[in-house]
């Protein structure tokens, strides 16, 4: 690490502000990463649909993948390009040490990356340009889809290695170490996990607009209102997962990057953190919500989905609650109230992760499988009779694709944001991407702060 | 002559329920006989009563001030089953200075989530169980991870300057 | 039957000649040789599906192995905290064919846990528990618990490092149990701390009471099958449900030993295309087990059964890895920290998890066999799955970078 810190040469950035420079690159990696989670998503739902289709005979199955291929088609341009501006101009021109010396350190990832990306483009274009005709052969239509979400799978894998090295890096040149690097295995299946449910929530978020503003004709309202079910079932079906692997996320960053974690959840952060917990609420409560409310609007009662609508939503309570009114545990201790609120301090006993919020992680993730079963036996009796949806379950399918959308840029903010004065923990600073001076020879600017590591607080150095 | 027959039913039923009341019986004392003892030397150890002896560490003032310090103790186990033969333990002798005052603790390595073997960190400045991720300050709070409760700290006595310890836990 | 009877005794016989055979046909009507084996070969199975329902008899060759090899590890080892390892580290030294032995009771184990998941695995998918069979599906869940259990005791037999920390935890766990927990804990060691006692109770767990335990209900589990026959999956009933009374009663009328499957649901009581179980099933039971046992003993000369270090109880930077079987349940304990948590981590959870697959039966209730037609069932078992899965994951990162 230090060897490649030291050798690789010094590239002065074009001068921009680092707070320029950083919200630029925020602004557009948070974009691209909505549409390469579409992306990745989309093929997997792509796949299962078509092969659905064939199997079925549903026709809202084959108009739905069909509708879908255009829509990853022209995503795929929107999200590659953006991914390509960013590092032919952002990553290159204002972070050129920096990008530099992590391209030296994760070649072959970057090198799998690339080639992924040909991969990618041989199977989507057929698809795109030639789906009927590739309909003939169907087998090899649906053996196309699962190759390109394989491709996007080894795609999203290799940036993940990149992702997660940054935070929790290991020792350079030590490839099966970096791969398996602490964080590496979480933030894989996260992402996995999150961006099929991503996908599944946009596609409701278009049912959900457009069964609002428009089509009063009652067949393409069934199809919207399938389609709206649909991507809700994707997203909700996945963002069960997300709970347990977040959670241990969050417990590998701890042992392995403690500062970033207490940044995340009692430090700076932890306001962003609460939000992001409030989204997933959000997520399960409506998502469950709309279950209930979408088999009485076909005419059946469903108290078991009643009552678990009410869990989701006390748990949605339990864990939106603060576990201090403070913006952070250290100005808790500098106004000397770390007492709970009624002996006149600032904190909120049941705000707390352990047991609190855990618990009701827990509700969620049982509650939510309890609401899909239930839902699915509902389903497969065929009492649902699609074309009934109202503007309720429109909005609702809105409120879930918008929650989606916006926790998957706080998480990427947070997460970033967490590494606070390094751009790869313990290792690089920003200011030595924008004030680069070569180390000494043992170089403690660079190690310094690790031994503040163990501290409760730690000090932030740097900007 | 029905109605004697009837008696001698009924006195042949209820010699048969006699019988059968004697198989239910005898088959419920073999069950006892064998079962009881069984019982009793399964459930014996929950009732074992040990006595632990002094054990000598160190001499305090080798060891370092802020920095836990590990020492294999040979302990005794207070008698348990068979073995006669202590079995070694980590002791860690922490030496805090509070103000001036030195505090001295003997923490045992024993993670109280699962009994792990908990180690100082030296990175991250905690005693850190590789089992499931425990974390514990150096006065053995726990700080993090599953650990329900501080590490155990063995009873300690000094003798002069040298420190004793017993296979007595205390909680911390 | 009877001359089918005859054809048998006279197979049976063929290898023998003049006095052989005289004394072959003496044995046989004072045993009743010919009678057993035809008793035990000749039944009606489903056709289709065949190879997926050799998993039940390669997890009875499995255990099988198990137990055969299970014996001859006694010859070597020695259960005492002293000498355990000392003796397997003997066998692994300096007896070659010792250490094959013990490697083969290793991955004997391995393999069972696969073969043993995919057994239940298939048994689910096909709802083969349905009526009349649910008491044979919850024997089968005991007997997994059962093997479960034989596996985490044997893990702790070695009293390597491994072992000995495997135990610590394993025996911890139930401290956390409400009232009850310390006594309960000190009757698992054999006193409050990990000793001698501790070993020897675990070894007479591991090779008397489990396997007393295990062997009747394997028995009890294939008389079981054998009253109401092999359920097969929905391909063996595929149009039943919507055939006439005369098509059903014309299936009916060619109902073999041991079908009709009784009480069951509208024509499911056999299935629509009947096989011999000897030849063409045994066949199958018969390529299915030698290559399992042709991996065992492939992994067993290759890789063998480690052996770690002696137990050093006062170890500093040890890292105790539970067996992989048990990497979800270990997860379990980073999910559920502190205080009352870990109860519902350790106890409550596993509970409710073990409950519902006994009472799997009764939960569905449906008549259809088709896995998509009982989502009630499916959907909660995927996750689990997915859960299962997830967690070893997990539990694989987190061990690897400790």
């Amino acid at each position: 690490m230090h060897l490649i810190l030291t050798s690789t040469p010094h590239l002065t950035p074009v001068p921009i502000s680092t707070g320029v420079a950083t919200a630029l690159v925020a602004l557009l990696m948070l974009g691209h990463i909505q549409f390469a989670a579409f992306q990745q998503g989309g093929y997997i739902i792509l796949a299962v649909t078509d092969f659905m289709g064939w199997k079925r005979r549903n026709p809202h199955y084959d108009r739905f993948s069909k509708g879908l291929v255009t829509v990853l088609g022209a995503t795929f341009a929107v999200g590659g390009s953006l991914a390509i501006f960013a590092v032919m101009v952002l990553f290159l021109g204002l972070w050129s040490h920096f990008f530099v010396t992590l391209e030296r350190i994760l070649f072959w990832p970057f090198v799998a990356e690339a080639a992924a990306f040909v991969g990618e483009i041989i199977c989507l274009y057929p698809l795109y340009a030639r789906w009927d005709q590739l309909g003939r052969v169907r087998g090899l239509r649906v053996g196309l889809e699962l190759l390109l979400f394989i491709n996007a799978s080894i795609q999203m894998l290799m940036i993940n290695v990149v992702a997660s090295y940054m935070l929790t890096p290991r020792p350079a040149f030590n490839l099966p170490l970096i791969l398996m690097n602490p964080t590496e295995i979480p933030l894989e299946m996260h992402r996995f996990v999150g961006n099929i449910a991503f996908a599944g929530a946009m596609v409701a978020l278009v049912a959900g607009i457009r069964l609002l503003w428009r089509s009063r004709q009652q067949l393409h309202r069934a199809y919207l209102d399938w389609m709206g079910h649909y991507g809700l079932m994707w997203a909700v079906g996945f963002t069960i997962a997300q709970p347990l692997v977040g959670w241990e996320y969050a417990k590998e960053i701890q042992l392995h990057a403690y500062a970033s974690w207490y940044e995340m959840m009692l430090g700076g952060l932890s306001v962003a953190f609460l939000f992001q917990v409030f989204l997933l609420g959000a997520i399960f409560t409506v998502g469950i919500f709309y279950l209930w409310r979408r088999v009485r609007v076909s005419g059946f009662r469903s108290p078991a989905l009643a009552v678990c609508t009410a869990l989701s939503f006390a748990a949605w309570l339990l864990i939106s609650t603060p576990s201090s009114l403070a913006w952070s545990y250290e100005s808790v201790f500098a106004a000397n109230a770390n007492v709970p609120i009624w002996q006149g301090g600032l904190l909120i006993p049941w705000g707390q992760m352990i047991p609190w919020k855990l618990t009701a992680l827990i509700v969620f993730t049982g509650v939510a499988i309890t609401a899909i079963t239930v839902y699915a036996v509902h389903l497969s009796r065929g009492r649902l009779h699609w074309g009934d949806a109202g503007r309720g379950q429109a909005i609702s399918l809105i409120t879930v694709g918008v929650a989606i959308s916006l926790i998957m840029a706080l998480m990427g903010y947070i997460r970033e944001d967490s590494r606070g004065p390094f751009l790869i923990t313990n290792h690089m600073l920003i200011n030595q991407q924008q004030n680069y001076t070569p180390p000494s020879t043992s170089g403690p600017a660079l190690n310094g702060p690790a031994s503040n590591l163990g501290a409760m607080a730690p000090t932030r150095t740097g900007p | 002559m029905p109605d004697q027959e009837l008696a001698i039913s009924q006195r042949r039923m209820s010699r048969r329920k006699f019988m059968t009341l004697g198989i239910q019986a005898t088959g419920a004392g073999i069950g006892l006989l064998i079962g009881a003892p069984i019982v009793g030397s399964i459930l014996s150890p929950a009732f074992y009563k040990g006595r632990y002896p002094w054990v000598m560490v160190a001499d305090i003032q080798h060891v370092p001030v802020g920095v836990p310090t590990a020492y294999v103790v040979l302990m005794d186990q207070g008698g348990d089953a068979w073995q006669v033969p202590p079995v070694p333990r980590t002791v860690y002798v922490v030496k805090l200075n509070l103000n001036g005052k030195v505090q001295l603790i003997t923490l045992s390595n024993v993670c109280t989530h699962m009994q792990c073997d908990v180690h100082w960190d030296i990175n991250l400045n905690v005693f850190l169980c590789p089992c499931h991720g425990g974390l514990y300050s150096i006065d053995g709070t726990n700080i993090g991870g599953p650990p329900p409760q501080p590490l155990f700290r063995y009873q300690h006595k000094l003798v002069g300057n040298t420190l004793y310890v017993r296979n007595v836990l205390t909680e911390g | 039957m009877a001359a089918e009877r005859s054809r048998l005794a006279g197979r049976l016989s063929r290898p023998f000649a003049g006095i052989m055979a005289t004394t072959y046909r003496w044995v046989d009507e004072r045993l009743g040789v010919t009678d057993l084996v035809h008793q035990l070969l000749y039944e009606a199975v489903p056709r289709r599906g065949a190879w997926a329902y050799s998993l039940g008899s390669a997890t009875l060759i499995l255990i099988v192995n198990q137990i055969v090899t299970g014996m001859f590890l006694l010859w070597t080892y020695v259960p005492s905290t002293t000498e355990a390892w000392e003796s397997l580290n003997f066998t692994e030294r300096h007896d070659e064919f010792g250490a094959i032995v013990r490697g083969m009771h290793l991955w004997g184990a391995y393999v069972l846990f696969v073969v043993i998941g995919l057994h239940m695995v298939r048994t689910f998918v096909s709802g083969s528990y349905k009526k009349p069979r649910e008491l044979n599906w919850i024997v089968g869940v005991v007997l997994f618990l059962l093997v479960l259990g034989l596996g985490i005791t044997g893990a702790m037999l070695p009293w390597d490092q491994a072992a000995y920390w495997t135990a610590t935890v394993v025996t911890h766990v139930v401290e956390y149990f409400p009232i009850f927990g310390t006594q309960l804990q000190e009757i698992l060691r054999g006193g409050p701390q990990m000793g001698p006692a501790t070993l020897t109770r675990f070894f007479a767990i591991h090779i008397w009471l489990l396997p007393a335990l295990l062997v009747p209900l394997i028995g009890l589990h294939l008389i079981l099958l054998r009253r109401h026959g092999e359920h097969g999956s929905w391909v063996n009933y595929e149009g039943v449900e919507e055939e006439t009374a005369e098509e059903r009663a014309r299936r009916m009328a060619h109902v073999e030993y041991p079908y009709p499957a009784i009480p069951s649901d509208p024509g499911y009581a056999v299935p629509v295309d009947l096989d011999e179980f000897f030849p063409s099933q045994v066949f199958k039971d018969s390529v299915v087990s030698f290559g399992l046992v042709l991996l065992i003993f492939v992994m067993a000369v290759v890789v063998g059964a480690p052996l770690e270090r002696a137990a050093n109880p006062a170890a500093l930077n040890y890292v105790p890895t539970p067996e992989w079987f048990f990497l979800p349940l270990d997860q379990m304990l980073v999910q559920f920290p502190q205080a009352w948590m870990i109860p519902v981590g350790v106890f409550i959870v596993p509970g409710i998890g073990t409950t519902l697959l006994i009472l799997v039966p009764f939960l569905d209730r449906t008549p259809g066999r088709e896995p998509w037609r009982r989502p009630e069932v499916m959907i909660p078992a995927l996750f689990v799955v997915l859960f299962l899965v997830f967690e070893a994951l997990l539990a694989v990162n987190r061990l690897f970078n400790l």
